[in-house]
C-alpha cells in the first residue's frame, strides 16, 4: 500500500508532568510520522511513554513542547472544545477496560457519539444498526455491558469508535483484557477495517499482536528507539 | 430548538432515580411551604378586604364638629351639626356622589315576647342598604322608599337581635316595641364578617325608616351621612367638595379638619393592605429559606454525583462530549430533581389549599378562622414560585455542573 500521504505527524514533541516538585519527563522530543491507511503498533516497556504518546495522539492531553499535525492542521494550542470536536469526528478509540458506560444498553453505547455529533433520531438509529451488524452484536444490542463477555464488551467499544467514521482508529492494548480467542476476533476486526482504508495505531506488549500491524515503534525512556 | 441532548440526558437521568428519593422529599417538602405559606398570606390579605367591605366599601361617613380655625369673624369652638336637609343639599352640589344616605341612632329598650335588652336603633333610608352591606336574609327586606314616604312603622334587625328575642323562629311580620311604640319587623340582616363599625357589631342593631325614626326621637341634626362617591379615585375629591360645600354652608374653614368628622374607608383600606402585604412577603421569605435548604441538598448530592460518576465523564469526553454538553447534563438532572420534588409539593400544597377552603367559616364575626381558613392561590403566586424554583436549580446546579465539566479527561478515565 503506498504512503503518499501523512495524517500523523510529530516533531519534537515533549510531555513534562509536574509531580510534587519533580519533574517528570514522559516524552523527550519525539518526532514521527504515519501515512494515511498505515496500520502501526507502539512498543515499549512500562513506563517508556506508550500512553502518553496514544493520548497525545488522540487529543486527549497537550504536549507540553512540540507541534503535532493531524491531517496537516497544527492540533496544539486548540481549545477544549475543538479538541472534542476532534476526538468525536477524527478519532476512534478502543480501550484495553472497553470504558463502556455501565448503566447505558449495548445500543445507546454506540449512540453516543452520534448524540454528541449532533446527528437526527433516524440516522442515528441506522448506524447503530448497521455498526453492531458489523461487530455482529446486533441481537445484544438491549443489554448492559456487565450481561456481556470481555469479547463482546470489546466489540461493542469498537464499534462506538466506529461511530462517525472517524479516518483514525486508536486502540490501546485492545486484547489486554480478553482470552486469546476474543483477541484473535477483534484483530480480525481490526485487520478487515484497516483493509477498508483505516489508519490504525495500536499500543501492545504483545509481539504476536503487533504482528498484525504493517510497522512498528518502539519507544524507549521518552524516545523512539 | 434541538431537544437530542436533553431527552438522551433524561433517559440517563431516569436509570438512576433511585439515589434521589430523600433529596426529592426535601424538594418537596420546601415547595409545600412556599406555597402554603403564600397561599395562606395572600388568603389573609384577601379576607381583610372582604371583612373591611363588611362596614362597606367605598365609602364616606360625615358627622359634625367643632370648629377649630377663626373663619369669616366667628370664633373658634362652635360646634357644627349637618341636617337631613343636608341630603338634598350635597346631592345637588356633587354630582360625584353616587348615593347618599342619612342616619341617626339612640339608645333604647328595646322589646318582644316579654323580653327587654337595650338596643342601639337607626333611622336611615333605602341607600343605607347598599352603602353599608346590609344584607337581608331570605324571606326579609331593608326598609323600602314607601316605608320611609309613609312613616311606616317597620324595622329591619341584626341576626343576633332575632335571636336573642324569637330564638330560631322567624322573625319577619312579628311586633317589637322600640322605646315604647310598637315596630313590624320586616327583615333580618343576613351573617357577614366586619372588622370595622361603630356603635358596635351590625349585628346587634336595629334600623327604622328616618321618617319613623324621627317621630320618636328628639334630636333635630343627624349624627352621620354616608356617601358613596362615583368611582374609587374620586374619594379624596369628594371629601374635599362636601368640606368645601358645608364650609359655606355653616361657615366654617375649608381647611379646618375638625369642623366636620370625616371618616373615609379608603385610608383604612390601604392601611390594611399595606400590613396584610408586609405578612405575604415574610410567609414567603420564610417558605424561599425552606426551599433554599433543599436547594443546598441538591447541590452537595450532585457534587457527590459528579464524584461518583467521573470515569463516565471521562467516557464522555473521550468520544467527543464538549465542556458545556457536560455543563448542560448536570444542570438537567438538577432540573429533573427539581421537577420531581416540586411537582408532587405543587399538587400537595393545591389539594391542601382545597381542602382547607371547605371547612366552612363560622360567621358570628371576625375570629381568626376567617383569615387562616380561606387560602387562595393566584397566577403571581404561580410565577413567583416558578422564578425562586428557576433561580435555586441555577444556583444549586451549576458548580457542580462546572466542576465536572473542569475534569481532565485522562485522569477521569482512570478514576476508579
Amino acid at each position: 500500500m503506498s504512503k503518499s500521504e501523512t495524517i500523523i505527524e510529530f516533531r519534537g514533541i515533549r510531555k513534562v508532568y509536574q509531580m510534587g516538585g519533580h519533574a517528570l519527563e514522559a516524552l523527550s522530543g519525539v518526532s514521527l510520522e504515519i501515512g494515511r491507511g498505515e496500520f502501526v503498533s507502539v512498543m515499549g516497556p512500562s513506563g517508556s511513554g506508550k500512553s502518553t504518546l496514544m493520548n497525545i495522539i488522540g487529543c486527549l492531553d497537550t504536549p507540553t513542547s512540540g507541534e503535532y499535525y493531524l491531517e496537516g492542521s497544527n492540533v496544539a494550542g486548540l481549545t477544549f472544545d475543538q479538541l472534542a470536536s476532534i476526538r468525536n469526528r477524527k478519532l476512534g478509540f478502543v480501550f484495553q477496560n472497553f470504558n463502556l458506560l455501565p448503566y447505558a444498553t449495548a445500543w445507546e453505547n454506540v449512540e453516543v457519539p452520534l448524540l454528541f455529533n449532533g446527528k437526527n433520531a433516524r440516522r442515528r438509529r441506522e448506524r447503530v444498526k448497521e455498526l453492531l451488524e458489523a461487530v455482529g452484536l446486533l441481537n445484544w444490542k438491549d443489554h448492559r455491558p456487565s450481561e456481556l463477555s470481555g469479547g463482546e464488551q470489546q466489540r461493542i467499544a469498537l464499534a462506538r469508535a466506529l461511530a462517525n467514521d472517524p479516518p483514525i482508529l486508536l486502540a490501546d492494548e485492545p486484547t489486554g483484557n480478553l482470552d486469546s480467542k476474543s483477541g484473535e476476533d477483534i484483530m480480525d476486526l481490526l485487520g478487515r477495517l484497516w483493509k477498508d482504508g483505516r489508519t490504525i495505531v495500536m499500543v501492545t506488549h504483545d509481539d504476536r499482536i503487533a504482528a498484525h500491524s504493517e510497522r512498528t515503534i518502539r519507544l524507549f525512556d521518552g524516545q523512539v528507539a | 430548538m434541538n431537544l437530542t441532548l436533553p431527552r438522551f440526558f433524561l433517559r440517563e437521568f431516569r436509570k438512576r432515580k433511585k439515589k434521589t428519593a430523600l433529596i426529592t422529599f426535601a424538594l418537596f417538602w420546601g415547595t409545600l411551604c412556599v406555597l402554603i405559606l403564600l397561599a395562606f398570606g395572600r388568603g389573609m390579605s384577601a379576607q381583610s378586604r372582604v371583612s373591611f367591605s363588611g362596614l362597606g366599601e367605598n365609602l364616606i361617613m360625615i358627622s359634625g364638629g367643632q370648629s377649630s380655625i377663626v373663619h369669616e369673624g366667628l370664633a373658634k369652638g362652635r360646634l357644627i351639626r349637618v341636617y337631613p336637609n343636608d341630603i338634598e343639599y350635597l346631592k345637588e352640589r356633587i354630582p360625584e356622589i353616587a348615593v347618599i344616605a342619612p342616619e341617626s341612632y339612640n339608645g333604647w329598650p328595646v322589646s318582644a315576647r316579654g323580653k327587654e335588652l337595650n338596643r342601639t336603633v337607626h333611622g336611615t333610608t333605602v341607600e343605607f342598604a347598599g352603602l353599608r352591606t346590609q344584607i337581608p336574609q331570605a324571606g326579609g327586606r331593608f326598609i323600602n322608599a314607601d316605608d320611609e314616604a309613609q312613616g311606616r312603622k317597620v324595622a329591619f334587625i341584626g341576626w343576633k337581635v332575632a335571636a336573642d328575642f324569637f330564638g330560631g323562629e322567624n322573625p319577619v311580620g312579628r311586633e317589637i316595641i322600640v322605646n315604647r311604640v310598637p315596630f313590624t319587623v320586616i327583615g333580618v340582616l343576613r351573617k357577614k364578617i366586619q372588622n370595622s363599625m361603630y356603635q358596635g357589631p351590625d349585628a346587634d342593631q336595629v334600623y327604622l325608616p328616618f321618617s319613623a325614626f324621627s317621630q320618636i326621637d328628639s334630636q333635630p341634626y343627624l349624627d352621620r351621612i354616608h356617601v358613596q362617591p362615583r368611582e374609587l379615585g374620586l374619594s379624596k375629591l369628594v371629601e374635599e367638595r362636601i368640606r368645601t360645600v358645608l364650609g359655606r354652608k355653616y361657615r366654617f374653614d375649608p381647611a379646618d379638619k375638625y369642623a366636620l368628622g370625616i371618616w373615609n374607608t379608603i385610608d383604612n383600606a390601604k392601611e390594611n393592605e399595606t400590613i396584610f402585604k408586609r405578612i405575604e412577603i415574610f410567609l414567603g421569605v420564610i417558605g424561599a429559606l425552606t426551599l433554599l435548604i433543599g436547594a443546598v441538598g441538591v447541590t452537595n448530592l450532585m457534587y457527590a454525583v459528579v464524584r461518583e460518576r467521573t470515569q463516565e465523564i471521562g467516557i464522555k469526553m473521550a468520544v467527543g462530549a464538549r465542556r458545556r454538553t457536560i455543563v448542560l447534563q448536570f444542570i438537567l438532572e438538577t432540573l429533573f430533581i427539581f421537577m420531581k420534588g416540586t411537582f408532587w409539593g405543587f399538587i400537595t400544597a393545591f389539594n391542601i389549599v382545597g381542602l382547607v377552603r371547605l371547612v366552612p367559616l363560622s360567621e358570628e364575626g371576625f375570629g381568626i378562622g376567617a383569615y387562616l381558613l380561606r387560602p387562595v392561590f393566584s397566577l403571581d403566586i404561580f410565577l413567583i414560585f416558578l422564578g425562586t424554583v428557576g433561580t435555586l436549580v441555577f444556583l444549586a446546579g451549576i458548580f457542580p455542573a462546572m466542576r465536572a465539566s473542569r475534569l481532565n479527561p485522562i485522569e477521569a478515565l482512570r478514576y476508579e
